[in-house]
C-alpha cells in the first residue's frame, strides 16, 4: 500500500468527519438544552448551502465567497431563531414527540419552500480560484477545499469550547441546560437563552451546508440523508455531548472510508452496525449520560400544558356494525378507483394501529416500524414469485418472519426508552433498509420485486379470485377488520391495561411487581407482526415492492398518520389513516408541493389540535361531561355553608 | 408596607387545588417561618410566589407591587431569591461557576454580595471551589444552593426546608447563617417541618396544613401551643 494512497484516504476520512461534525454539533447542542432532537437541522444545512449558491451567484470573487461563507450561515441562523420563537417555543410545554413532529413539518415546509424558490435540479457552486487548486502533501495530490475543510471543523469546537466554557454566556447555558425549571427562578432569561442556542445551532447547521455546498451538489432534499447521518453521529456520541459529536463524527468518517474499500455497496450497512452495537453496550451512547425520563408533569410542574390525557369513550358497537356494512355495501355504488383508495387506507390503518399499541397504549415511540412492514412484504414478495405456495400460508409466513423480526430486534430496543428507543429502532429499520436496497442477488436490490402474483385464495375448496380490484377490496376489507378487532380485544385486556400502566408510570408498574420489560417486548412482538401482516397486503395489493417501503421516511407514516388521528384513542389511527391516505391523494393530484401542504397541515395539528381529531372530538365531549357535573355541584353547594379554610387563623400581627 | 404580602392565594396543580386562600405577610428585615408537615403545601406557597406555579387567584404583592402571573426570572431580578429544597445545585458547573452564573446587581443594595462575601459566611465553598456541583456532600450542596441565590442580591430570601437532611450539628451551623444572612440586611422567608429550628432563627411563623394557614403569630406562643402543635404539626 501506497504512503500516497494512505495520505489521501486518511484525509478523505477525515473530510467526511469535518462535514459531519460541523452539523452535529449544533443537532448536540440544540438537544442538550432545549432537549430537542432537530429533525430540521438537516434543512438547516440544505438552506445554508442554497444560500450560498445564491450569494456567489450574485456576488461573485474570492473575498465575496468568504463573505458568503459567513453570511450564507448568519442568514439560516436568522430564519432559525424566527422559527423557534414564532412556532416551537408555542409547544416546550407539550410532549416530547410533538416537539419531535414539529421539527418533521419543518422538514417538509422548509424542503419544499426550497424547490418552490431555486427549483427542483441540482445545482452546482463554483470555488473562488484559490481553493480550487491542489497541494502536494506526503507525495500526494490534496485539493486546497479539503484542506480547508479539514480546519475549519477543529477550529469550531474550539470557539464552542470556548464560548461554551470560558464565556458567561456558556456558563448560562450550562446551567439552563442542567436545571431549567431553577435557572428561571434564579433569573435567567430562559426564553431568551432557548431563541439564541437554537440559533446558535443553526447557524452551525448552516455553516456545514455552505461549505458542503461546493463539494456536494444542492438540491432541495439535500438535508435529508445528512439528518439521518448526525442522528447516528450524535447517538454514538452521546446526545447532548460536544465531544460525543467529534468522536462519533471521527468514528464514522473513518468507517465510511474504510468500509467502502472494503464492503463496497455496504458500507452504510457498516454504520447503522457499529450505532447498533454502541447502544448496545453503552444505551447512551459512548459520551452520553441517561436522561431521566419524567413525566409530564414532573417535566413542567405548574406551567399550563394543554391536558391530552387518555380518556376512553367507547364508540357504540352499533356504530362499529354500520360502519362494516357500510363499506362492505361500497362497491355496489362506488367505482374501482375508491375500493383501492379505500384498501390503501385499510392497510395504513391496520399499520397505524398496531403501532399505536407501542406509542399511545405502552409510550414507546418506535421509529423503525417500516422494518417489520418491509418484512411482511418481503417474505410474502420472495415467497409468492420464487415458490408455488398460496397467498394465505405466504401472508401467515410474513406475519411469523416479522414478528421474529420484531421478537430480536425488541430485545435490544426494549432496555432503552424516549428517544434512544426510538433512534435505536431507527438504526435497526436503516439496517435492513440498506441491506434490501443493495442485496440484488435476493431482494433485487433498488429495483425491488416486481410481478408478484395474486393467486387466488381456497376456502372450504371453493377458489376466491382477488385478482379484480373488488374481490382484493372484499380480501383486503377482511383481514384488516379482524386483525384491529384482535389488537383492539388486546387493547381493553387485562394485558393492554397493564401496558397503559407502564406508559403511565413505568417505575410504578415495576414496584408492583410487573415485568416492565416482558411486556414491553411482548407489546413491540404484537405491534411487529400486524404491521408486517400490513405489509404483506401491501406486497399482494400492489404487485410490486421496493425497498422504499423500508426507509426511515416510512418509518414516519405511522407517526403522522397516529398523530393527525389522536394517539389516546383506539380508533384514532385508523381516522388517520383514512385522512392522510385520502388527502394525500387529492393533494398529490391538487399540487405538485403536497410535502409543503402536509407540513403545514402538520403544523396545524402540532400547534392547534394536540389530541388529534378523535381526541379534539373526545375533549369536546369530556368538557360537555364536566359543566354538566360542575353545574350540578354548584347547585347543590349552594344550599350548604361553604366552609372557610381560615377559620381558626388567629391574627397574624400582634 | 410589607415586603411581601400573599392575599387569599389558590394554587392548583392541573385540576388539584393545592393552596387555599393562602394570606401572609413578611416585613423588612425579619425571618418569618412557614412551618407545616410533608405535602402541607410549604414548597407550593414558595413557587406560588417565585412564579413557577402562578397563582390561579388572590394577589402576591412585592414591595408594594403586584408580581402575581410574571415569569420566574422577573419576579427574581425584582430582588426575590429563591432556595429550592433538595439543594438543586448545577450538576455540570464547578462551586465557581455556580455562583458566577447567578451573579447579578440590584440596584439598590449598598453592600451587594460578591463571591468573596458568599465565601467569608460559608469558608467550605472557597475549599471547593474548583469541584463539580455534584461532587459534594448534602451539607456543602445546601451552602452552595443558599449562596447561589445570595449572588442575585435578593432583599427577601425564600429559604425551602434547609435542614432537610442535614446532621445535627450543620444545622445548628446553618441557624447561625441563616442569623447572619438576617444581619447583613436580607429578609429571610423560611419553610420548615422542624420548629425548633424555626424558634431558633426566627421570631414569628405560620403554620400549614392540608394547603390552608392555620396559625400565624409569635414564635414564643407557638412552641407553647400545644394544641396546634398536637394538631398540625405532630407526626
Amino acid at each position: 500500500m501506497h504512503l500516497s494512497f494512505l495520505t489521501i484516504q486518511i484525509l478523505s476520512a477525515l473530510r467526511e468527519a469535518a462535514f459531519l461534525f460541523l452539523i452535529s454539533s449544533g443537532l448536540t447542542l440544540i438537544f442538550g438544552v432545549l432537549n430537542i432532537l432537530n429533525f430540521a437541522h438537516g434543512s438547516l444545512y440544505m438552506l445554508g448551502a442554497y444560500f450560498i449558491f445564491w450569494l456567489t451567484i450574485h456576488f461573485a470573487g474570492p473575498t465575496a465567497f468568504f463573505f458568503a461563507l459567513i453570511a450564507a450561515p448568519l442568514g439560516v441562523g436568522l430564519i432559525a431563531m424566527l422559527i423557534e420563537m414564532g412556532l416551537l417555543r408555542r409547544i416546550y410545554v407539550q410532549e416530547e414527540i410533538y416537539q419531535l413532529l414539529l421539527t418533521y413539518s419543518l422538514v417538509l415546509i422548509l424542503d419544499d419552500l426550497a424547490k418552490i424558490v431555486f427549483g427542483a435540479d441540482y445545482k452546482s457552486i463554483s470555488k473562488p480560484a484559490c481553493l480550487s487548486g491542489a497541494v502536494h502533501f506526503l507525495g500526494s495530490t490534496v485539493p486546497v477545499y479539503t484542506i480547508l475543510v479539514v480546519t475549519a471543523a477543529p477550529v469550531i469546537a474550539v470557539l464552542m469550547w470556548l464560548l461554551l466554557y470560558r464565556t458567561r454566556f456558556g456558563k448560562v447555558v450550562r446551567a439552563t441546560s442542567s436545571d431549567r425549571e431553577i435557572a428561571d427562578a434564579l433569573g435567567i432569561n430562559m426564553t431568551r437563552i432557548f431563541t439564541l442556542v437554537f440559533g446558535i445551532g443553526a447557524v452551525l447547521g448552516g455553516f456545514a451546508g455552505a461549505l458542503a455546498g461546493p463539494v456536494r451538489t444542492v438540491f432541495p432534499t439535500a438535508g435529508d440523508e445528512v439528518i439521518i447521518q448526525s442522528f447516528v453521529v450524535v447517538v454514538i456520541g452521546g446526545l447532548g455531548s460536544l465531544w460525543g459529536a467529534a468522536v462519533g463524527s471521527l468514528l464514522i468518517g473513518a468507517l465510511e472510508t474504510v468500509g467502502i474499500i472494503l464492503f463496497p455497496n455496504f458500507e452504510m450497512a457498516l454504520i447503522y452496525l457499529l450505532m447498533v452495537a454502541v447502544l448496545i453496550v453503552r444505551p447512551w451512547g459512548l459520551f452520553g449520560k441517561p436522561i431521566k425520563t419524567r413525566s409530564l408533569s414532573e417535566k413542567n410542574p405548574g406551567m399550563d400544558a394543554r391536558e391530552i390525557s387518555p380518556v376512553h369513550y367507547s364508540t357504540h358497537p352499533a356504530l362499529r356494525y354500520a360502519l362494516l356494512v357500510g363499506l362492505l355495501l361500497l362497491p355496489l355504488f362506488a367505482g374501482r378507483y375508491y375500493q383501492y383508495l379505500l384498501s390503501e387506507v385499510f392497510i395504513a390503518a391496520l399499520m397505524a394501529v398496531s403501532f399505536n399499541l407501542l406509542l399511545g397504549t405502552t409510550g414507546l415511540l418506535s421509529f423503525g416500524q417500516a422494518a417489520f412492514y418491509g418484512v411482511g412484504a418481503y417474505t410474502v414478495a420472495l415467497f409468492l414469485t420464487k415458490t408455488g405456495m398460496g397467498t394465505l400460508p405466504a401472508l401467515a409466513l410474513g406475519v411469523l418472519a416479522s414478528a421474529i423480526a420484531a421478537a430480536v430486534i425488541g430485545i435490544f430496543c426494549i432496555r432503552l426508552t424516549g428517544v434512544h428507543f426510538a433512534m435505536l429502532t431507527l438504526a435497526f429499520g436503516q439496517l435492513l433498509y440498506t441491506v434490501a436496497f443493495k442485496w440484488y442477488g435476493f431482494t433485487g436490490g433498488d429495483n425491488g420485486i416486481q410481478g408478484i402474483p395474486a393467486k387466488p385464495i381456497f376456502l372450504g375448496g371453493h377458489p376466491i379470485d382477488i385478482w379484480s380490484i373488488k374481490g382484493m377490496y372484499y380480501f383486503i376489507l377482511v383481514i384488516v377488520w379482524v386483525s384491529v378487532a384482535l389488537l383492539r380485544r388486546v387493547r381493553c385486556s387485562p394485558f393492554g391495561a397493564t401496558l397503559k400502566a407502564i406508559r403511565e408510570n413505568g417505575q410504578r408498574a415495576a414496584y408492583l411487581g410487573l415485568n416492565v420489560k416482558m411486556h414491553q417486548l411482548a407489546a413491540f412482538v404484537i405491534a411487529g407482526a400486524f404491521t408486517g401482516l400490513a405489509g404483506g397486503l401491501y406486497a399482494v395489493m400492489s404487485r410490486s415492492i421496493t425497498p422504499d417501503i423500508i426507509n426511515w421516511t416510512m418509518s414516519a407514516e405511522p407517526v403522522l398518520i397516529t398523530i393527525i388521528g389522536g394517539i389516546y384513542s383506539f380508533a384514532g389511527p385508523a381516522v388517520g389513516a383514512a385522512v392522510f391516505v385520502i388527502l394525500n391523494e387529492y393533494i398529490v393530484a391538487w399540487t405538485e408541493n403536497w410535502s409543503l401542504v402536509l407540513g403545514l397541515v402538520l403544523l396545524g395539528l402540532v400547534l392547534l389540535l394536540p389530541g388529534g381529531i378523535v381526541g379534539a372530538f373526545n375533549g369536546q365531549a369530556r368538557e360537555l361531561l364536566v359543566k354538566i357535573r360542575w353545574i350540578k355541584h354548584w347547585a347543590f353547594s349552594k344550599s350548604t355553608e361553604s366552609k372557610k379554610p381560615l377559620e381558626d387563623l388567629e391574627p397574624s400581627r400582634t | 408596607m410589607a415586603m411581601l404580602e400573599l392575599k387569599s392565594v389558590n394554587t392548583f396543580y392541573g385540576r388539584s387545588h393545592i393552596l387555599f386562600d393562602v394570606s401572609l405577610s413578611v416585613e423588612k428585615g425579619e425571618v418569618v417561618s412557614l412551618i407545616g408537615r410533608n405535602g402541607a403545601g410549604k414548597s407550593t406557597t414558595f413557587r406560588s410566589i417565585i412564579g413557577l406555579t402562578a397563582p390561579f387567584s388572590g394577589e402576591v404583592t412585592f414591595k408594594g407591587s403586584p408580581i402575581k402571573g410574571l415569569r420566574p426570572h422577573q419576579i427574581c431580578r425584582r430582588g426575590v431569591g429563591f432556595v429550592p429544597e433538595d439543594r438543586r445545585c448545577f450538576p455540570d458547573l464547578t462551586v465557581r461557576e455556580n455562583l458566577e452564573v447567578v451573579a447579578r446587581r440590584q440596584k439598590e443594595t449598598p453592600s451587594p454580595w460578591t463571591i468573596e462575601k458568599v465565601y467569608s459566611i460559608f469558608p467550605r465553598l472557597r475549599e471547593r471551589e474548583k469541584n463539580l456541583g455534584s461532587q459534594l456532600s448534602g451539607g456543602e450542596q445546601q451552602m452552595l444552593t443558599i449562596g447561589r441565590t445570595l449572588m442575585t442580591n435578593p432583599e427577601l430570601l425564600l429559604l425551602d426546608e434547609p435542614s432537610e437532611g442535614l446532621a445535627p450539628l450543620v444545622v445548628k451551623m446553618l441557624a447561625e447563617m441563616i442569623i447572619e444572612i438576617r444581619n447583613e440586611g436580607v429578609t429571610v422567608l423560611l419553610a420548615e417541618q422542624n420548629i425548633h429550628f424555626c424558634a431558633r432563627v426566627s421570631d414569628r411563623g405560620y403554620v400549614i396544613d392540608k394547603g390552608a394557614l392555620r396559625y400565624g403569630g409569635k414564635m414564643s406562643d407557638l412552641i407553647s401551643n400545644e394544641e396546634i402543635k398536637e394538631k398540625y404539626l405532630a407526626v
